[in-house]
This record gives C-alpha cells, sequence and structure tokens, in this order.
C-alpha cells in the first residue's frame, strides 16, 4: 500500500516487520527498525500506475514469527540460502548495475539452495530523468548502499508455507529462429543463428527486431526473459539486463500490441490470490504505458529487474504464503 | 509408478512434465542440465536427492503435481 511519510514512520514505531520502496529522499527520513529498502519513484497501485516521491510503497509482513536482516556483497551473497529460515521466505534487494546484482545475475540459476529457500525481490533503480543513482536501506542500521544487497529473511509459521509466481506477457513462436550463446554473458556479440554463427547486432539490424522486445528461453514451459539493454554500432556489441546463459536456446519474443489488455488477460486466472508482495518491471511500465493503469491483485514497486530465485526481466513477481 | 523412478526419467529427458510452479520448472530445468553435462549414475542420484528434496519441502503446494507424475 501507498503510505504517507508520517504513516510509514508510525509503522515502523509500532515495531511492524517492512519492506519499502520509496524515492531516497524519503527512505533517508525514516527511523531505524525492522524494515528494509530500495528506491524506485515509480509504482504500480491498486489505482494504476504512478510516477510519485511524496509516498512510500510498504508491504507490511504480518506473516514473520521472527525476522533478521543481513547485508551481502559480491562475494557473499550466496549465503543468504545459509541465513534464511528453514521455513521462510527472503526479500532482497540490490542496486542496480551493482556488482554484486551482477554476480548475482550470472550465478544464481546455477544455486540449487536458492530453489529450497524462496527468495523474491528486485533490482533497485531511479528516476530516469535525473542524474541519481540506485540503492538499498538496512533500517536496522539505518545504513544505505549503492553497492550492497540487503535482505530480510522471514520466518513463518509450522502451518504456512510462501511460494513465488511470475506472470510474463510475452510469448514465443516455437517456430522462430532459434538463437544460442557459446558463453554465459551481459553482453554478446558474435552468436548462433539457427546454428550459424553471426553478430547479434547484425541479425536485429537485418532483421528490424523490435529490441523492445526482450529474448525468451523456456524454462520446462515457463517463459524466461532477457531484455536488451543496448546495442552499440561501433563494435556491434548488444548488452543485456540479465545475462544469456550458454546451452539454452532463446527466441525473440513474439510481439505485444498492448501491454495493460495482455496483462488483464493474464490475471484473470490470479483474481482471488492475495500476494504478500509483487514487482513489475520499468520496461513494461514505460514501454507499455502502464501509468494509469493497475494490474490486480498485484501491486507494488516498478523495478530495474526482478527477483524470484534468480533474476528476471521484463516480469511481474510475486510471493504468497499459504496454508500447508 | 514410483516417484523415484519418475524423476529419474524426468532428469534424463525420457519423459516430460510441465508444472505451473515456478520452483519446480526451474529446477527440473537445472538437473537436466545438470546431468546432461555429467550423464553419470552417482550425477543421476545426486540430482535425485535435490528433486526429493524439493518435494518433501514443498509436498503440500505439489499435490497436484505429484498426483500428474505418478500418471507419467
Amino acid at each position: 500500500m501507498l503510505v504517507t511519510l508520517e504513516d510509514a514512520k508510525k509503522l515502523i514505531e509500532k515495531g511492524k516487520v517492512l519492506h519499502i520502496a520509496a524515492d531516497e529522499s524519503l527512505l533517508e527520513q525514516l527511523p531505524k527498525g525492522n524494515w528494509i529498502a530500495g528506491t524506485t519513484p515509480y509504482f504500480i497501485t491498486e489505482q494504476g500506475g504512478i510516477t510519485c516521491k511524496d509516498k512510500l510503497f510498504v508491504n507490511e509482513m504480518d506473516c514473520a514469527v521472527e525476522h533478521k536482516i543481513s547485508v551481502y556483497d559480491k562475494d557473499n551473497i550466496f549465503d543468504i540460502t545459509k541465513d534464511s529460515y528453514s521455513n521462510g521466505i527472503t526479500f532482497l534487494v540490490m542496486p542496480f548495475a551493482s556488482d554484486v546484482a551482477v554476480y548475482f545475475a550470472k550465478e544464481a540459476p546455477n544455486s540449487g539452495d536458492l530453489l529450497m529457500n524462496p527468495t523474491v525481490g528486485w533490482i533497485t533503480g531511479f528516476d530516469l530523468s535525473t542524474d541519481a543513482s540506485a540503492k538499498v536501506f538496512d533500517g536496522s542500521s539505518g545504513k544505505s548502499y549503492g553497492d550492497k544487497a540487503v535482505a530480510l529473511h522471514i520466518c513463518l509459521p509450522d502451518d504456512k508455507i510462501a511460494n513465488l509466481g511470475i506472470v510474463n506477457i510475452f510469448n514465443i513462436d516455437e517456430g522462430d529462429t532459434k538463437i544460442e550463446f557459446t558463453e554465459d554473458t551481459l553482453s554478446v556479440k558474435k552468436c548462433l543463428i539457427n546454428g550459424k554463427e553471426m553478430f547479434l547486432y547484425d541479425y536485429i539490424l537485418e532483421n528490424k527486431i523490435n529490441t523492445q522486445l526482450p529474448l525468451v528461453a523456456d524454462y520446462n514451459g515457463t517463459y524466461i526473459n532477457v531484455s536488451i539493454k543496448s546495442v552499440s554500432e561501433e563494435d556491434k556489441t548488444v548488452d543485456l539486463y540479465a545475462p544469456v546463459f550458454s546451452g539454452k536456446v532463446y527466441r525473440f519474443s513474439s510481439p505485444v500490441s498492448d501491454y495493460a489488455v495482455s496483462f488483464a488477460e493474464q490475471l484473470k486466472e490470479f483474481k482471488d490470490l492475495k500476494p504478500i508482495f509483487s514487482c513489475n518491471c520499468i520496461l513494461n511500465y514505460l514501454y507499455g504505458e502502464l501509468e494509469g493503469k493497475a494490474t490486480p491483485p498485484f501491486a507494488g514497486p516498478v523495478t530495474f529487474g526482478e527477483i524470484a530465485y534468480q533474476l528476471l526481466n521484463q516480469t511481474l513477481v510475486y510471493a504468497v504464503v499459504t496454508d500447508k | 509408478m514410483d516417484l523415484d523412478l519418475v524423476f529419474k526419467k524426468l532428469i534424463k529427458k525420457q519423459v516430460n512434465y510441465q508444472s505451473d510452479n515456478l520452483g519446480l520448472n526451474l529446477l527440473i530445468t537445472r538437473l537436466r542440465s545438470k546431468y546432461a553435462k555429467k550423464p553419470t549414475p552417482d550425477e543421476l542420484e545426486n540430482c535425485l536427492q535435490e528433486m526429493k528434496a524439493f518435494f518433501s519441502k514443498y509436498s503440500s503446494i505439489l499435490q497436484k503435481d505429484i498426483e500428474m507424475l505418478k500418471r507419467l
């Protein structure tokens, strides 16, 4: 829910366990307490998408029977699975373009432990019309970081369990061109197009590919996106917001004519869901013109990357806590 | 069918099963890739143990998957 600074302070002073998303100028004014936060001025609320620097989006973790807050860097980020509760959920926030976020993006899919410990969260961002930078906050110490990750580990009651899900409006045509990569990377030059080596840059140019559409890989029926960050004519490099992995087959997504309609179509099956957290991607917000448009039952920060066990792009991520 | 046997077939790509559960789909993908890189009995056993641990932890939300897998 979107609240005023005063209301957020009251929740903290009551000792509530909170996940918060807001502009840095507001987060700096919060008292110490049981909270973590990340920076973004973009939100999708119950009333629709907004850009807002005078309110904070707060998730109250009423389901927590116990909690702890930990700070990580690139060298120990995968300790999150050691620190998490055996029956719990971990909320993770990492600053955009930080070393820890890049390392997590590349290595998380290789971690079996993450799948045993539901980890959900987001890559924090900033107002794209300014030269601000992304930050994360550890409310227990009051410290903020641009180069570290902060996690809120929640212990759930014995009769409850956490589950994560995604909503991806992008689709692929199985008959479409196969794109494969020879290494795990965030920056691509050459790749295999239907088995033939060529520059991805040339393929995009020659086929007039809309780079607002992500590359999509099929993970056993779940589509996982990789978004294009930039293409460089100078050195024929294509930079990505999440890594591509060798051994996976990618295809460019089929076009999406209306993001809000596509979300509405997919969200029908979730109407009775009561998520404790959700977030959606800044690229969906911008390309899909989601300002003023709601995605019920999901509301939350608009992010520079989404985390559901691993880093995702152009995806709505959610967490639920259900009875066992 | 014995679930262990189904899990082994799933890991070896001898049967296919797609879940609605994100974690399970990511796990199947990871274990198939892991086994494909090192297709030995020991690795198969390692993958099987990971799969069993996942199902043990999440049995309450994977009941539908368990029933469907038994039918494979």
